[in-house]
């Protein structure tokens, strides 16, 4: 089961126009994981999902999903959320869920009372039989997510799946994401938002201009940035400088600086011998966010 | 086998939701009882159907069995007397024919002629004449005594004819052509009706989004044929609801209006021509159903949907036009075309069901009539796939210039 990749994605290339939108990204999501694609806006994102999916065919490069080069053979296996939220208006939300799990294969009765169970661990259960149209647009957003996975699917592709939701909802999302890993399913999402995928992810990949920039867990995307050390001296004195990395600068009473090579430890003693002192000392690891900064700036000067 | 089985549960899927959405709203009432409110358009039937016997006048035929001797003066008196009725009422073209042994027979020969609708026969001799015709026909007989009485002497004692009444072999080819333009008029009114309404049914999921969680999760040919079907189940409730109405309102015609519908014969027999005229509505709707569903599909907004509704009545009519031209010239080039053309396939050769008992070519039609069908719904989501979702393989006149500019 460790070895077995749910998507794989191998040189997909997709041009509108003149313009190539995908640039030849190669994916490979290991199935049970938790896989997120992340990206500014315009990266490429949703267009490398939908053609994961077969929403659309790719120019060049193979892809398999579940195993199938052609993805509609696994679209029974598949729960999909697209980054533009869709449910017919005039539907009940119970209703909309069962539609959309009959689409996939599962009959309309047993979509209809899983359906009600799901909204009602969802807290959602008094909204059952209600309209889509009368829902706020959160709850439609959750509604849509829950017909997603109401087959029980074994990949869950979900895109920017926490825009538009309120925290509280954030939250309920992250926690049916874990359960439907712990279930067995896979997750691939797709977001901009970093704090979601540094939580959730087991790996992920930062797509830039069409084309991924970086592919690894979360802590191999810190590790392309070095940690930074905080140190706050009990004497302060400009002089202290000169014992301090090339780098650092005074914050405050701080001095921030990149951690060296070698380590703290060998600038720590000739400190204490000084007399300046440890009052504070932080090594800070660099977040996602500081990574995905970092990788996706790399690329805009390289195209500037 | 098994990815089409698939993909016929996923069109039911569809079908079913798109049946329910239209059917359970309170708009579908409106929509049900809208036929009350267009009775101009049953009135352009009515003399579109009138139009069609007037089509055949030229072989309609009244016979006279008499001999050679008393023709000359049955002709003048003809002349005379048809001289005496408006130009729209009068008798059909008298027809002279010389007495054989067994006259009787020679007059029901008469009226199952093939050549000929003939809507009465005088033989016998001309002082107690002997008329043979149809029920329906009300004016021949009184006419053909009154010839027979005018063609004997001034001072000739008043004649009384014996009557008998005529059953014909076959369907009369007035019947049959007026049965071939209810058939086309019936199909068109119905289509006109019903086949616009899938216009715009795509515009549904664009608008709301949802296009993009059915094309992942069903292929668009699935999704186009579902949209047809499910229109296509409110079409049968619409047909089965007047059609119920309709037989209903049947049992309190009055005589003479029964009798006149009971003239009208197809040729194919009467319990077949029900069958293929369903058959044909059918396919006339998913015909032109797939052809407009696949226009709208490319259709952004309401406005462009509405303005897609003229250039359909347009294509209707003129196929409307086009069968109704093949049904009242069987046997014409024009005919021929209608029948092969797939958009008025349906219409065309519901009116050959009534002017020809012949049953292959039914056969034959409606399997090219479905794979059109096919091709349609294939066609549409095709381009919907590339117009709409911007999919599918550059086209080749534009691979040159798709040059990478990133990466």
């Amino acid at each position: 089961m460790a070895d077995e990749r749910a998507v794989t994605a191998e040189h997909l290339v997709k041009r509108y126009e003149q313009r190539r939108v995908v640039d030849g990204v190669d994916l490979s999501v290991p199935a049970g994981s938790i896989y997120g694609v992340l990206g500014p806006n315009g990266a490429g994102k949703t267009t490398t999902l939908r053609m994961l999916l077969g929403i659309i065919e790719p120019d060049e490069g193979h892809r398999t999903l579940l195993g199938h080069i052609n993805p509609r053979e696994a679209s029974d296996r598949v729960g999909y959320l697209p980054e533009e939220r869709g449910l017919y208006p005039a539907m009940k939300a119970k209703e909309a869920i069962a539609f959309m799990g009959a689409l996939r294969g599962l009959d309309w009765a047993e979509g209809r009372r899983r359906a009600v169970t799901m909204l009602e661990e969802a807290g959602l259960g008094h909204a059952a039989d209600e309209k889509i149209r009368k829902l706020s647009k959160g709850m439609a957003q959750l509604v849509q997510l829950l017909g997603s996975v109401v087959h029980r699917p074994d990949l869950i592709v979900l895109d920017e799946p926490f825009s538009g939701l309120d925290p509280v909802n954030q939250e309920k999302l992250e926690a049916l994401i874990l359960a439907e890993r712990d279930r067995g399913a896979t997750i691939l999402f797709s977001t901009h938002i970093m704090a979601h995928a540094e939580r959730l992810c087991d790996r992920l990949a930062i797509i830039a201009g069409g084309r991924r920039r970086f592919e690894g867990t979360v802590d191999d995307a810190r590790a392309t940035l070095p940690s930074r050390v905080r140190y706050v001296p009990h004497h302060p004195a400009p002089a202290i400088a000169q014992l301090l990395p090339a780098d650092a600068v005074a914050d405050g009473g701080a001095w921030r600086f990149q951690l060296p090579d070698g380590g703290i430890e060998p600038l720590l003693v000739p400190l204490i011998d000084a007399g300046y002192g440890i009052a504070g000392l932080t090594i800070e690891r660099p977040g996602l966010h500081d990574a995905f900064v970092r990788i996706v700036g790399q690329h805009a000067e390289k195209a500037a | 086998m098994n990815n089409f089985r698939h993909a016929i549960r996923q069109a039911m899927t569809i079908a079913r939701r798109d049946f329910v959405a239209t059917v359970y709203t309170p708009v579908f009432l409106l929509f049900l009882f809208a036929p009350v409110l267009i009775g101009s358009i049953s009135a352009i039937g009515g003399i579109g159907a009138a139009s069609m016997g007037d089509g055949v006048a030229d072989k309609a035929r009244i016979v006279a069995i008499v001999p050679a001797q008393v023709a000359p003066a049955m002709i003048a008196q003809d002349k005379r007397l048809r001289a005496m009725f408006p130009r729209d009422f009068r008798p059909s073209t008298l027809s002279i024919v010389a007495p054989s042994a067994d006259p009787a027979k020679q007059a029901r020969a008469a009226i199952d002629d093939m050549r000929f609708d003939v809507g009465g026969v005088l033989y016998g001799d001309l002082t107690r004449p002997q008329l043979l015709v149809p029920a329906i026909d009300r004016y021949t007989a009184p006419y053909l005594e009154a010839l027979a009485q005018a063609t004997l002497s001034a001072d000739a004692p008043r004649i009384v004819a014996t009557r008998h009444e005529a059953i014909r072999a076959r369907a009369s080819i007035g019947g049959q052509h007026q049965s071939g333009f209810i058939a086309v008029f019936g199909i068109f009114f119905l289509t006109l009706f019903l086949a616009g309404q899938v216009v715009g049914t795509m515009a549904e999921e664009r608008n709301t989004k949802v296009i993009e969680v059915l094309a992942a999760a069903v292929p668009l040919e699935a999704v186009f044929a579902g949209k047809l079907v499910g229109m296509f189940g409110v079409a049968v409730l619409f047909v089965g609801f007047w059609g119920a109405v309709l037989l209903s309102l049947g049992q309190w015609l009055p005589p003479t209006a029964a009798q006149a519908i009971g003239d009208l014969a197809p040729a194919i027999g009467a319990p077949t021509f029900a069958l293929l005229f369903a058959a044909y509505f059918s396919l006339a709707y998913l015909l032109l159903g797939s052809v407009f569903l696949g226009i709208g599909a490319q259709a952004s907004s309401q406005r462009e949907i509405q303005m897609l509704s003229l250039p359909i009545t347009i294509v209707q009519v003129g196929m409307f036009a086009l069968a109704s031209a093949a049904a009242r010239h069987p046997e014409s080039w024009v005919a021929r075309f209608a029948e092969v053309f797939p958009l008025s396939s349906p219409f065309a050769m519901a009116g050959r069901a009534a002017n020809s008992a012949t049953l292959w070519p039914h056969a034959l039609a409606l399997v090219w009539q479905l794979l059109w069908v096919a091709l349609f719904i294939w066609t549409g989501a095709r381009l919907f796939r590339r117009g709409v979702l911007q999919s599918g393989s550059t086209p080749f006149w534009r691979r040159s210039r798709a040059a990478p500019i990133s990466g």
